[in-house]
């Protein structure tokens, strides 16, 4: 028989916290199968890209021409591998929240903690806790691996302290813990796991793919302000006059996922569990 | 302590708890009873601040639920014992709730222990069986070792062995001066455990009774007696008294006790076999009672079975 059964059935104290409700969320986020998996896929797919694009633009290179060789980009060709890795570590925010809407563990966790900004916010900070460092990996990983690479190739290459690199490697890093976070908030409000990681293709690789076909000012505009487009614009050293720069192209996505953020937590604390 | 005030929950234009109003007491097992559809999960879900009630409030000693500082040390609650990450181990499962409410580690390896699953702590719940689950579940509810426990079905999937634990359990946690609410289909098991009764229908309270009473006052009056001087002790009772034939050798009387009988049989020389106050089953009166206002049933037309949703 267990100590609780002797004892006098009265609430003992002690005041729950956010972060004894931070450190249940990293217990969770440690022990849910899928996370290891979108961190090692990821970070293998991201830096194995940077190689394998590295060698291929690197053996191309000298028979460009002169136009292409002036919008030619080693730093976006070494960061590549972000376009899938925004999608994944969607993924991760995403199931983060929609895994226990799936296995149905939301009710106990709302039982645990039925303070829901509380559960969304640390759910919020450990998703960060995970995705920033692995985004630094592979954004770094990649630099190297793909500059080195181009190097071999005899193409043109940079250096971490030339202009421009250390802010695309840090900025990746920043646009892919946002995509995590768009992950988050678009999978609170969705539920589905499915239905979530649909959406993140559509947004973040379709609308890419379509904008350019979308008739004349819409599609000028896509190009130029959708937000994952306008973020991606972070890890290129080509400067196009007709995109936004890349910092303001990254609040662009920055502004967009706080809004969403703004409306998960409106959702996660209004609706029934 | 549960207390319900009032309790109503609208969806849409369905009325799914309709003015709930009762209290669920310490040192009681109370059972809570309804048919399919009658509210009774919705309405746990509101006492558990789950779900918000259109109207009414309801209480968990003295406060509502989510106010609670550390609320798994105020209430243990089992609600669907499925709720597990297949790929989670039962151990982690239970870490992460203790964590949630500063509860320490060592509290999951006792609640392990206490439900029996300590030898597999460490397998992942996707491999566990629907009892098993049941088990973790209950010993989630249990790690706060809070002076009110709510149990929705904790009995599915459950082997012999296991209702007979929990029957134990949840009458151990009730002398402990603990408030169990537990709502099952399984109407024996309830008659064994539970003291008290609430039961619901359409989202309705239709019972709040004790056990005994909510018995007692379906069984009617009759008196199961058999003889083989049936016809004899028949002519010995008044015609006040209705008697009808059960058997060659029975007969159900309504209006006399077994004292009574007693007393006239032996008055009258009549070697009697059975005297038995006829008890109703706790499923009987409860069939009795809810029969109007079941939600889905089914209906026997003459042509064979069928189905009928209202």
């Amino acid at each position: 028989m267990s100590a609780s059964t002797m004892s006098a059935p009265a609430p003992a104290a002690g005041r729950a916290t956010f972060v004894h409700c931070l450190h249940a969320e990293w217990i969770k986020i440690r022990t849910m199968r899928s996370t290891l998996a979108v961190v090692l896929g990821t970070v293998a797919f991201g830096i194995g890209l940077a190689a394998l694009g590295g060698t291929a633009a690197g053996d191309e290179y000298p028979n460009l021409s002169a136009a292409d060789r002036a919008s030619f980009d080693p730093l976006a060709i070494s960061l590549r591998g972000y376009l899938l890795a925004q999608v994944s570590l969607g993924l991760l925010g995403a199931l983060v929240v929609t895994s226990e809407y799936g296995a149905r563990t939301i009710v106990g966790t709302l039982t645990a903690v039925p303070r829901r900004t509380r559960v969304l916010a640390a759910k919020a900070v450990t998703l960060i806790a995970v995705a920033l460092p692995v985004a630094l990996l592979i954004c770094l990983g990649g630099f190297l691996v793909g500059q080195s690479a181009l190097a071999d190739a005899g193409a043109p290459h940079v250096a971490l302290s030339d202009p421009g690199s250390l802010r695309a490697v840090l900025g990746g890093a920043l646009y892919l813990t946002l995509a995590a976070l768009f992950g988050l908030a678009t999978g609170t409000v969705i539920r589905s796991t499915t239905a979530t990681v649909t959406t993140l293709f559509g947004v973040m690789l379709i609308v890419r793919g379509f904008a350019p076909a979308l008739p004349g000012a819409l599609g000028d505009w896509t190009v130029k302000y959708w937000p994952p487009i306008a973020g991606g614009q972070i890890v290129t050293g080509y400067r196009d006059p007709d995109l936004l720069a890349p910092w303001p192209g990254l609040s662009m996505m920055a502004v967009c996922v706080a809004v969403l953020l703004i409306a998960a937590f409106a959702a996660f604390r209004r609706r029934d569990a | 302590m549960i207390e319900v005030r009032g309790l109503t929950k609208r969806y849409g234009e369905v009325l799914a708890v309709d003015d709930l109003t009762f209290a669920v007491r310490p040192g009681e097992v109370t059972g809570f009873l309804g048919p399919n559809g009658a509210g009774k999960s919705t309405t746990l879900r509101m006492v558990l601040g789950l779900d918000a009630p259109t109207s009414g409030t309801a209480t968990v000693g003295g406060r509502p639920y989510a106010d609670h500082p550390a609320p798994l040390r105020a209430v243990g609650a089992l609600l669907d014992a499925g709720a597990v990450l297949p790929g989670r181990t039962a151990r982690h499962h239970l870490l992460a709730l203790a964590a949630s409410n500063g509860i320490p580690r060592r509290r999951v390896a006792e609640v392990l222990a206490e439900v029996g699953l300590d030898g597999v702590a460490r397998r992942r719940t996707g491999t566990f069986s629907l009892g098993m689950r049941q088990r973790l579940g209950i010993a989630a509810a249990l790690l706060g070792d809070p002076p009110v426990l709510v149990f929705d079905e904790p009995l599915n999937g459950l082997d012999p062995e296991g209702i007979v634990w929990i029957r134990g359990l949840m009458r151990r946690m009730a002398a402990e001066g603990r408030a169990v609410l537990m709502s099952s289909h399984l109407m024996s098991e309830i008659e064994l455990t539970a003291d008290h009764l609430i039961v619901i229908g359409r989202g309705r309270l239709v019972a709040d009774t004790a056990m005994r009473a909510f018995i007692d006052a379906r069984s009617g009056r009759e008196v199961l007696v058999r003889s083989p001087q049936a016809a004899a002790l028949r002519r010995m009772l008044s015609a006040a008294v209705q008697v009808r034939e059960d058997g060659a050798d029975g007969l159900v009387v309504t209006g006399l006790d077994t004292a009574e009988i007693g007393a006239l049989a032996s008055a009258g020389g009549v070697e009697l076999h059975e005297l038995t106050a006829r008890q109703v089953s706790l499923e009987q009166a409860f069939m009795d009672l809810t029969r109007d206002v079941v939600e889905y049933h089914t209906e026997h037309a003459p042509d064979g079975a069928k189905e009928t949703v209202r």
